[in-house]
């Protein structure tokens, strides 16, 4: 038969392809500089591990059928309509799957969602078209960017940072991928969350609630420095609080 | 019910053929074939959009488009998918389907029927002509979130028609829904019982059931933010003690259940092409028709899951009830696997795109648990992670189980097959280009691309993985292209097919192709869900007694 070869080979490399590549989208995953992040990344990992086996088994049966059940004359098969021991299990393996992976999301996420009751900066954060403003809690300390000159927020390795979110204007969403996290800035909503980083290093921020013409460009940065290093950065900053000022507002 | 009416209702002369006899039919064939015309109308529009989209993202830092208008493709072409495309080819496909294969002669109401396709029509054409106005069409995206879709920042007219177009297609899923559902409790042939009635057909019951629930939330919505935005309402205004919040919930209170009503008819769509090329029962009928309901009523409480982000709902409650409906989608999965268990599967096209759907969907479903988990969704909500796993369910899987569809029912529908080899060339493209455009989106989503941006810096990999992206929508391009000269060339040739060319076990397959006006000159009887099942093997069973 003409086009036979579309049938199950084709079928059965983009499976095999497609299960691959799995892993390797798991491996992209920036690791998380939080502590949070890490609790975040385990889940991911448990997901994508679950995700890959149940797409091997299930996909193998739905790629596989077809070719090993392929029509074979004119005889008719078997035309049996149920088998309520398997459709029993095929019932009750899925719900012992989703009880484990709940437990654990529920887990992580309390740890995730937890507010510390003395964090050592507070940061308030708002969000407006198109661009952040950072100001340092009890501190004359505040970075206002723009599109063309994204604003850099610096806070302290192994600390508890609090970020109050709020918007100007639209609905936002403060993303840094490098910590798994995003949260979304909605006008009269206040949002609060804690970051406990403990790696050093620059990671990029980005809004991911698209909110208009320079949504794209509504970028910001996160540095992660000693604890030291931030105190000296906060006490330059109050003296000469202009300097870094930017754009219009 | 009283018997089956065989009789040619009364027409006027003028209104028997031509382009009059379109426009004023109340036929519930031509009224589903217009609707699935239209429907593919709209994909090759929103199509071409999408491929724009693709042309602007193929390298970082391009202007192909402006970003105004990167923001209209993005809105019109999910609006158009959405609206004008996948929820109005299900219904066209039932207004054609759900009469013959319970055996009625008509809809319940078909001039209610005829309405419906026309206020679909021009609710469809009113969003697009947005883009005439001042300002262009709507760009706040196709879930127009407050305060972004507000008087103050899309002042243009454009926003106006996108709600008054999408209240129009709102109204017209309601009435068909009504119309569905009457239909197939009261005008059944003798014998249909309910365990009798096809699987597609109970999947477009519970999808209107679930319309009648959810569109009404839309409705209240948009109508909202019209009053919001034209007559000095503060709904959605929180500096006058509204809520953006409110708006969001009232949206997906509707928004998820669409997904499932994006989905459901194309379950059934797919769970009768795997039984007849298995040439097999359905698996589990039962647990078939309880899952697909089990899967409506869960999708009216995970509405949130999409608000995860918003720091303002209980995460963990919609969290638990968006993992339980993987449990009755995992019964079809392994009813489908039980159909096709032991059978006798032929790998004709539908049945390709069919075995595609499953794929696709199976991958689409998976990364849809993973983000029904918050700790997961506070880094994939709103990135390419989402935009891969919507696409995978609704392209990979709606968008595959509608081309199985179109080549299952061909025959039926104009009584003409289409050409097999090049179905399967058409299906190649499709499945290649869907996981080429669509597989590099999840590795993007989890290296931090958010959705909607209309341009990004040269990262690494971003470039190259977008780039393959957009290589697999021009696959996907060109199959499209193969599909269309498959149906010109087809009807051109017109080769003689038999009025059962699969060898089908539904009513439709009963009648001839294309039916006449008034369906069925005879019925077989009706002992099982496979009436024409029954009546083959029975004369094949006297044909070998003589
Ligand atoms: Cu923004």
């Amino acid at each position: 038969m003409k086009g036979r070869w579309i049938g199950s080979p084709g079928l059965a490399t983009v499976f095999v392809v497609t299960l691959g590549l799995g892993g390797c989208g798991w491996a992209s995953l920036p690791s998380g500089a939080t502590s949070q992040a890490e609790l975040m990344h385990r889940d991911w990992t448990v997901f994508t591990i679950a995700g890959l086996c149940v797409f091997a088994i299930v996909g193998g049966l739905i790629v596989g059928s077809p070719f090993v059940w392929r029509r074979r004359g004119e005889a008719l098969p078997p035309q049996f309509r149920r088998n309520v021991p398997i459709e029993i299990i095929t019932t009750v393996i899925p719900l012992i799957m989703i009880a484990l992976l709940f437990v654990l999301t529920y887990r992580v996420e309390s740890v995730v969602e937890r507010l510390s009751p003395s964090p050592s900066t507070i940061v308030d954060v708002v969000g407006f078209r198109w661009s952040w403003r950072f100001q340092y809690s009890g501190t004359s300390v505040q970075v206002i960017g723009t599109p063309k000159q994204p604003p850099e927020m610096v806070i302290p390795l192994g600390r508890t940072t609090r970020i109050n979110l709020e918007s100007a204007d639209v609905n936002h969403a403060f993303w840094v991928p490098g910590f798994l996290f995003k949260r979304d800035a909605i006008p009269g909503v206040h949002n609060s969350f804690d970051w406990h980083p403990d790696h050093l290093g620059v990671f990029v921020g980005r809004c991911a609630e698209f909110c208009g013409l320079e949504h794209a460009f509504m970028t910001f940065a996160v540095r992660v420095v000693p604890p030291d290093e931030f105190e000296r950065w906060l006490r330059q900053h109050e003296t000469r609080p202009t300097a870094y000022r930017q754009g219009p507002r | 019910m009283s018997g089956v009416s065989t009789r040619d209702l009364p027409v006027p002369a003028l209104a028997r053929t031509g382009l009059l006899s379109w426009i004023a039919t109340t036929d519930h064939k031509r009224i589903g074939i217009m609707y699935m015309v239209t429907a593919f109308a709209f994909f090759f529009v929103a199509g071409i959009m999408a491929m724009l989209i693709r042309a602007q993202l193929a390298q970082p830092n391009q202007s192909i488009v402006t970003s105004h208008t990167y923001s209209q493709l993005f809105t019109l072409h999910g609006t158009a998918m959405i609206f004008f495309f996948v929820v109005p080819f299900a219904f066209g496909l039932a207004n054609f389907l759900v009469p013959l294969q319970i055996g009625a002669p008509d809809m319940a109401f078909p001039r209610l029927n005829a309405f419906t396709y026309w206020i679909f029509l021009l609710g469809a054409l009113t969003v697009m002509s947005g883009a005439a106005t001042n300002g262009g069409a709507a760009a706040s995206g196709w879930f127009a979130y407050v305060p972004l879709s507000g008087i103050k920042i899309s002042s243009g007219l454009g926003q106006d028609f996108w709600i008054l177009g999408i209240l129009m297609a709102s109204i017209s899923s309601i009435l068909t829904s009504i119309n569905l559902i009457t239909t197939v409790f009261i005008y059944r042939a003798p014998g249909m019982t309910m365990w009798r009635i096809p699987i597609f057909t109970w999947e477009m019951v519970a999808t209107a059931l679930l319309v009648l629930m959810a569109f009404p939330a839309l409705t209240a919505d948009l109508g909202m933010l019209l009053i919001d935005r034209r007559f000095g309402g503060h709904f959605f205004d929180p500096a006058a003690g509204g809520s953006a919040v409110l708006y969001q919930h009232l949206f997906w209170f509707f928004g998820h259940p669409e997904v499932y009503i994006m989905i459901l008819p194309y379950f059934g769509v797919v769970t009768e092409i795997v039984s007849t090329f298995s040439r097999k029962p359905v698996f589990g009928y039962v647990g078939m028709v309880l899952a697909a309901f089990a899967i409506a009523g869960l999708s009216m409480g995970v509405w949130a899951h999409h608000m995860f982000t918003t720091g303002a709902v209980s995460d963990p409650f919609f969290s638990a009830v968006s993992f339980l409906i993987a449990v009755p989608t995992g019964i079809k999965f392994f009813n489908w696997i039980g159909t096709m268990w032991r059978g006798s599967i032929s790998l004709t096209t539908p049945m390709l795109f069919a075995v595609g759907f499953l794929l696709n969907f199976l991958n689409g479903g998976i990364t849809g648990v993973m983000v029904a988990s918050p700790p997961i969704d506070f880094h994939a909500e709103d990135s390419y992670f989402l935009v891969s796993h919507f696409h995978y369910v609704i392209g990979g899987g709606s968008l595959f189980a509608i081309f199985a569809a179109l080549f299952f029912w061909f025959p039926k529908i104009f009584g003409v097959k289409l050409n097999e080899y090049w179905g399967k060339v058409c299906f190649a493209f499709e499945f290649i280009g869907f996981n080429l455009t669509f597989f590099p989106m999840y590795f993007l989503g989890v290296m931090g691309m958010p959705r909607r941006v209309y341009t990004y810096p040269n990262l690494p990999g971003w470039g190259s993985l977008n780039a393959l992206a957009t290589l697999g929508a021009a696959i996907m391009a060109v199959g499209v292209i193969i599909f269309v000269v498959n149906v010109i060339v087809s009807a051109i040739r017109r080769a003689p097919v038999p009025d059962d060319p699969w060898g089908g076990f539904t009513l439709e397959w009963a009648t001839t192709s294309p039916p006449p006006a008034h369906n069925f000159d005879r019925l077989p009887p009706i002992r099982s869900e496979r009436p024409v099942f029954d009546l083959r093997q029975s004369d094949l069973g006297s044909q070998r007694k003589r």
